[in-house]
């Protein structure tokens, strides 16, 4: 499906463009981060070691005041004392307050935008795609309900819409294996490098997350899937194919979809963006399934950000540059697949 | 038993439009013979191509076959229905219309296949040539192992075929033999290097040789009617001459029954057997090809006829027919014959009486049946409507 041509054009378009470099090297950097997280990450990201928590990132320190109390001449003296805490090795990107590894907890945090991003998005896509072809390509009444009926959608805020959903099933997780440790992969590789070993064996998926953002997210691909089915409808290929004795299904399946799928890929980089935003506010707002997510890290060091700023900012950080990236993505495919396309894209 | 493969009765299809009904075909009736070539002439907007898709039912919303029978002959058929569906049943020969949808379908492709005016944009351009042919054969090849006609042809390309095969381009659906007949087909089409342009994408190809690749397609069901829309319309002379050449060749050799509908002439007069001229939505005048073209009697017949360059006779001007075609909406559609006021021989009883007349026979043939009160009566110059009066009676309405 994917024809020389288009092979052609996205080399062409990579070449010309620094920023599609750029979007690749941080799509597929933090592809490779969630894929080998067990082996990347310094310590277990849930493992609290409280005589260590808020430990500043290499390059920093930080000053706690500490109290002292001592009896001077039968009187007790209390003494403030400037106490300057230094950055640990082991630490690279210090600790929270709870004395978890802030490096490690935001290399597996993209293991959770990730999965949420993709199958948020898949999910979203095969629901909208659906809806969008079938409306697009009977049009009339089943058109104007379908499509009044994703116009209603869209006008609910998506967090509003997502949180509700939430309140309603729960916040239901799944427990997946992580292969690598399953597999007995990890520790010994992680002994050999010195790294401490006891990597969490099964990584949480936050299911009901996956299904909202993609129940939230439909309505995009709906809207694009249905334009294109109205215009690809009209073509000669279409009655031909109808002429032919070409059943509604082979119609749409075969001569409609493949003929909408640029517009629809490109939309599709786009939304991966949008939902690993919407998925770090779910879990900011602690709807999400999963302690291991940037946007509940933020939320966790929300209230320490005048004394330990890292422990919201790296997690921050991780987010803007994931979302640059995918976006960045996003418009080098709609560049070199849509020259026609001159639009805004971006969340 | 008769030779009629098709027997068109009545056929009526209107478009519903927001500015009103539009009456895009009107009481349309032809037949079509075994191995004859058919055509329908007219000009644009004449309803030639509403009644070419109204044979195949595949009138889009808002346009709908208001009324009207297509008889086609299929004995089997036919008696597989006339207990099931009386009223569709008429001797060997059936009503398409009124047959269930699955049937309806099946019919597309085996009984009618159809090639469109625009070859560049009637073939997906995300599929390979040889593969869309392949694909029809494949298609075909079902329906025929299919011979109770009852369920959805397409058996086995449910969701999931769907979704893998928008995933991965497959050829599971899809028989060796088929992939082999649709190289035969491009063969026998004259396209050269059949395998190796099998390969390729329409956008790799010629308009000419697209054309032939869409006959190819059409070809891949044994068709007992090829009805071809203004077939070479977007071809330039020499392809169109070659185009042509080859529907000539393949309706000799398939036997197949043609319909050929064009705004050509000289199309008509080189390919044709019998003919039918539409006006207005209307069949004005049909019969046989030395009828219509050497004795017309209706007289829009007659002035598109004067309107054709003659090499013989180099005229200084040529003769068009004044005006244009009458708007087709119901709302502006009077009484009177939709011709008069263009008609040089309009006469009184024009703007009342449009009955269907029968000719003289000019041959042997009392197939010729004109639209025309002149049918059956000789032209008097003295009963004509000036062009005033025309005017004024047409703005009565």
């Amino acid at each position: 499906m994917i024809s020389p041509r288009t092979l052609r054009n996205l080399r062409k378009e990579l070449r010309s463009s620094a920023l599609a470099k750029i979007g690749i090297v941080l799509v597929l950097a933090m592809i490779l981060v969630a894929a080998f997280a067990p082996f990347i990450a310094l310590h277990n990201p849930t493992n609290q070691d409280l005589d260590e928590n808020t430990l500043p990132p290499m390059g920093f320190s930080r000053t706690t005041e500490e109290t002292t109390s001592e009896m001077v001449n039968g009187s007790l003296q209390l003494t403030n004392e400037t106490v300057y805490v230094n950055a640990t090795a082991s630490h690279p990107l210090g600790t929270n307050s709870l004395g978890q590894d802030v490096y490690s907890r935001a290399v597996y945090g993209a293991r959770t935008s990730m999965m949420v991003g993709v199958l948020g998005t898949v999910l979203a896509a095969i629901l909208g795609v659906s809806v969008g072809l079938v409306a697009g390509f009977y049009r009339g009444r089943i058109d104007d309900a379908l499509m009044r009926f994703a116009d209603v959608s869209l006008a609910f805020p998506s967090l509003v819409l997502a949180i509700a959903l939430i309140g309603l099933w729960g916040r239901a997780a799944v427990d997946v294996p992580d292969p690598f440790v399953v597999f007995g992969l990890v520790d010994p590789v992680r002994s050999a490098l010195g790294l401490p070993t006891g990597m969490p064996d099964s990584f949480v998926l936050p299911g009901t997350v996956i299904v909202v953002v993609g129940l939230v997210n439909w309505v995009w691909f709906a809207r694009i899937a249905r334009g294109e089915a109205l215009s690809i409808r009209e073509e000669e290929y279409v009655k031909a194919a109808r002429a032919l004795g070409a059943s509604d299904a082979r119609i749409i399946g075969r001569h409609v979809l493949p003929n909408a799928t640029t517009p629809i890929l490109v939309l599709a980089t786009i939304q991966v963006a949008a939902i690993i935003l919407l998925e770090s506010s779910l879990s900011f707002l602690g709807f999400s399934g999963t302690t291991l997510s940037w946007g509940f890290d933020i939320s966790q060091g929300r209230g320490y950000l005048s004394t330990a700023w890292w422990i919201a900012t790296i997690p921050g950080i991780a987010i803007v540059l994931a979302v640059i990236g995918v976006n960045l993505v996003g418009d080098w495919l709609r560049d070199a697949l849509d020259p026609g396309i001159e639009g805004e894209g971006g969340v | 038993m008769s030779d009629e493969i098709l027997k068109v009765r009545d056929l009526t299809t209107r478009f519903f439009t927001e500015e009103g009904q539009v009456n895009a075909v009107e009481h349309v009736d032809f037949d079509v013979r075994d191995g004859e070539v058919f055509g329908i002439v007219g000009e644009s907007g004449s309803g030639k191509s509403v009644t070419a898709l109204s044979l195949i039912d595949l009138v889009e919303t808002p346009g709908r076959i208001v009324e009207g029978e297509v008889w086609y002959r299929d004995a089997d058929l036919a008696e597989e229905h006339r207990d099931s569906h009386p009223d569709a049943v008429d001797g060997d020969y059936v009503d398409v219309r009124q047959l269930p949808e699955a049937t309806r379908r099946w019919l597309r492709g085996p009984a009618f296949a159809t090639i469109f005016q625009d070859p560049m944009s009637s073939l997906n351009p995300s599929i390979t040539v040889g593969e869309q042919i392949a694909e029809a054969v494949e298609v075909q090849r079902r329906a025929r192992a299919n011979p109770r006609r009852t369920r959805s042809r397409t058996q086995g390309y449910g969701l999931g075929r769907l979704l893998v095969d928008s995933v991965l381009p497959s050829q599971g659906y899809v028989s060796d033999e088929s992939q082999e007949r649709a190289v035969e087909l491009l063969e026998r089409v004259g396209i050269p290097d059949p395998e190796q342009r099998a390969d390729e994408y329409p956008h790799e190809f010629s308009g000419g040789m697209l054309q032939r690749a869409m006959v190819a397609q059409a070809l891949a069901g044994e068709p007992d009617v090829l009805i071809a829309d203004e077939p070479t319309t977007a071809l330039d002379v020499t392809i169109q001459a070659q185009i042509l050449n080859l529907l000539t060749e393949l309706q000799e050799e398939e036997d197949m029954s043609v319909v050929l509908i064009t705004h050509n002439l000289g199309v008509i007069a080189r390919m044709c057997q019998r003919v039918g001229v539409m006006y207005a939505g209307e069949v004005v005048e049909r019969g046989s090809l030395e009828d219509v073209f050497e004795n017309p009697v209706h007289p829009y017949t007659e002035g598109l006829l004067g309107s054709i360059p003659d090499v013989e006779d180099p005229a200084p001007r040529l003769s068009p027919i004044e005006g244009n075609v009458p708007s087709l909406l119901d709302a502006e559609m009077g009484d009177e014959c939709y011709f008069a006021d263009r008609c040089p021989k309009a006469m009184e009883s024009c703007l009342t009486d449009i009955e269907e007349h029968e000719a003289p026979a000019a041959t042997d043939d009392t197939d010729h049946l004109v639209r025309c009160i002149l049918a059956d009566r000789e032209y008097d110059e003295s009963e004509a409507l000036g062009s005033a009066a025309k005017q004024e009676v047409i703005s009565d309405d």
